[in-house]
């Protein structure tokens, strides 16, 4: 189990490091003069070639490409994000301001979602084929269809504009939650309801079971004992998935919403071509993305005693 | 199960022909009819420019399916390629192509592509670019899967040991075994693209206007959300109905393999 530990730490590592070198060469090959932009951000139009040179410089724009990316990793790897090239303020602590909207969204939408499809998959799978089971089926799989910055809006036509109950934008209080977590966790209930039901109906499939039920094990023992655990295998493996789609929901909802959080704070960025700000988003994202799916790979190994012991 | 043929037939032949049986020129500008209700001249309104609805709405099918479907076929053939120089190429061919999937797949997709499409700047090239360089890793994974399982098959290995080049033995043993697995993962990517090509619209990274991309349309009437709620609706049903009719067909034709699979 160590060696596999190990092992995916250094996969990850690498995986860090490419995910760097690929942000950075990216912004690196950016169409227009990235100096001449940030100094039309600073100072306005009309920018003499001198201030462009001094910004080149500062920047390490001269250096060549090899030398800007570790002038930009080496201070990040010590948790140094830089300054935002438009205003020079440090960047990390106005990461950290948005974070402390999108996270706790985050995790309101996933309770949310889990507290939809785990009873609804539950009632969906105890008659397969009835009219309740087909229409959790017909309902998750139109739930992932709409997107989430339609369902957004349709949210707050209903729910804001037409019966003014609850308020659309920004993230005074408590209740301008409540639409933003209602449109990220309807996706999330949709796609985990899908994965939860056919995890479920798989695991009632396996060969061992009418053993149980004819040597007289109650169907309750072998839900929890047998059923259960075999269905929780591939709902783990696509946790990551969910994740991925947690987040990408995150940047249209609070978007939309006009929520202060990491989305905002990255499509703003973009807008105003600030790239150590962009540069910051985008890593913290393939940090938390890289963390958390390792975590689930472990998760799933301790799970599910037939790959335990394999390398991957 | 027959419906859904319809559905996705009827999908595909609006985006091919859709723009024919449109009633008007759908960038048209005609101020004095803007935000007109449904009905009459313009069969679902105008917007705020007084541009028909309808219209766009059609021709918007070749923009949003139609980038679509070229963006998840890039994205198959890139990834198919990486997947079978990683099944076929030997111990370091294998990392290299693998590690660098693992990088891609480090990003959340649809936040790469807006970063790429953003940074990039706005326009179509821009798009697609976008979308296919964070769409072919999953293809790469499922070829790399099934090519390391048929590779060791007595029948391939027999063409490797008679000479045959390893484009051939890719072509004839590994795309046969490999085609209804991708199949099935290029409907899903087909889903995700029409999603991810409006949400960038929306965001304004996408299709630009005047094109009435269904993602675009969207972001133009959110401002008149008050006056005229209605805008929003159809270009949105628009893309569910897309989204679902292929989401459909792609369950449909795995579980028709899975029972090919029992079969034999």
């Amino acid at each position: 189990m160590i060696g596999v530990f190990t092992g995916f730490l250094l996969r990850a590592i690498v995986v860090l490091i490419g995910a760097a070198l690929a942000t950075f060469a990216l912004l690196w090959h950016a169409p227009g003069d990235p100096a001449l932009a940030i100094a039309e951000a600073r100072y306005g139009q009309n920018v003499s070639k001198e201030v462009l040179d001094f910004i080149r410089s500062e920047a390490g724009f001269d250096d060549g490409f090899w030398t800007a990316f570790w002038a930009w990793l080496s201070p990040l790897m010590l948790g140094d994000f830089g300054q935002s090239s438009v205003n020079g303020r440090e960047v990390w602590p106005d990461v950290v301001t948005a974070m402390s909207y999108t996270f706790p969204l985050a995790l309101v939408s996933l309770a949310l979602g889990l507290a939809v499809s785990v009873p609804l998959a539950l009632i969906a799978t105890r008659k397969p084929g009835s009219w309740l089971d087909r229409g959790a089926v017909a309902l998750a799989s139109v739930g992932v269809a709409i997107p989430a910055f339609w369902l957004g809006l349709l949210l707050i036509l209903l729910f804001a504009v037409q019966l003014g109950w609850l308020p659309a934008m920004g993230a005074e209080t408590s209740a301008h939650s409540i639409l933003p977590a209602m449109t990220l966790g309807f996706g999330v209930a949709a796609s985990l309801t899908r994965i939860i039901r056919s995890g479920i109906l798989e695991a009632r499939g396996q060969p061992f079971l009418p053993a149980f039920t004819r040597r007289g094990v109650a169907r309750r023992d072998i839900a929890r004992d047998h059923v259960a655990p075999h269905a929780v295998v591939p709902v783990v493996t696509v946790l990551g998935l969910e994740l991925a789609f947690l987040l990408e929901g995150l940047v249209v909802v609070e978007v939309i919403f006009a929520r202060p959080g990491l989305g905002s704070f990255l499509v703003n960025a973009i807008f105003a071509r600030d790239f150590p700000k962009v540069q910051a988003v985008v890593i913290l994202a393939a940090v938390i993305f890289v963390v958390v799916n390792l975590a689930i790979d472990l998760i799933y190994r301790s799970l599910d005693p037939r790959v335990s012991g394999r390398d991957a | 199960m027959r419906s859904l043929y319809v559905l996705v037939t009827v999908c595909l032949l609006l985006a091919i022909f859709g723009p024919m049986l449109a009633s008007h020129d759908p960038t048209a500008i005609n101020i004095p009819n803007r935000l007109r209700p449904p009905g009459g001249e313009w069969l679902l309104g105008t917007d705020a420019l007084g541009r028909d609805i309808f219209s766009r709405l059609l021709h918007g099918a070749r923009w949003s399916l139609g980038l679509a479907f070229v963006v998840s076929l890039l994205g198959l053939i890139i990834g198919t390629t990486v997947g079978l120089i990683a099944a076929q190429g030997g111990r370091v061919a294998d990392w290299i192509a693998m590690r660098t999937t693992d990088t891609f797949l480090a990003f959340p997709e649809l936040i790469a592509a807006v970063v790429i499409a953003g940074i990039l700047g706005a326009n179509t090239g821009s798009l697609i670019f976008a979308l296919t360089v964070t769409g072919w890793m999953r293809y790469a994974r499922i070829a790399r899967g099934i090519g390391l399982s048929v590779g060791n098959r007595g029948y391939v290995v027999q063409a490797r040991l008679a000479g045959l080049s390893p484009l051939a033995i890719a072509r004839w043993h590994y795309l046969p075994s490999l085609l209804p697995s991708l199949t099935v993962v290029w409907t899903g990517m087909l889903a995700r693209a029409i999603l991810g090509i409006s949400t960038l619209g929306f965001l304004g990274f996408g299709v630009q206007p005047p094109m009435p991309e269904w993602g675009t349309m969207l972001l133009d009437a959110r401002v008149h959300m008050r006056s005229a709620p209605l805008q929003m609706i159809w270009p949105g049903l628009c893309v569910v109905i897309s989204v679902l009719a292929i989401n459909l067909a792609g369950d449909a034709l795995r579980d028709a393999l899975a029972e090919q699979d029992a079969k034999t």
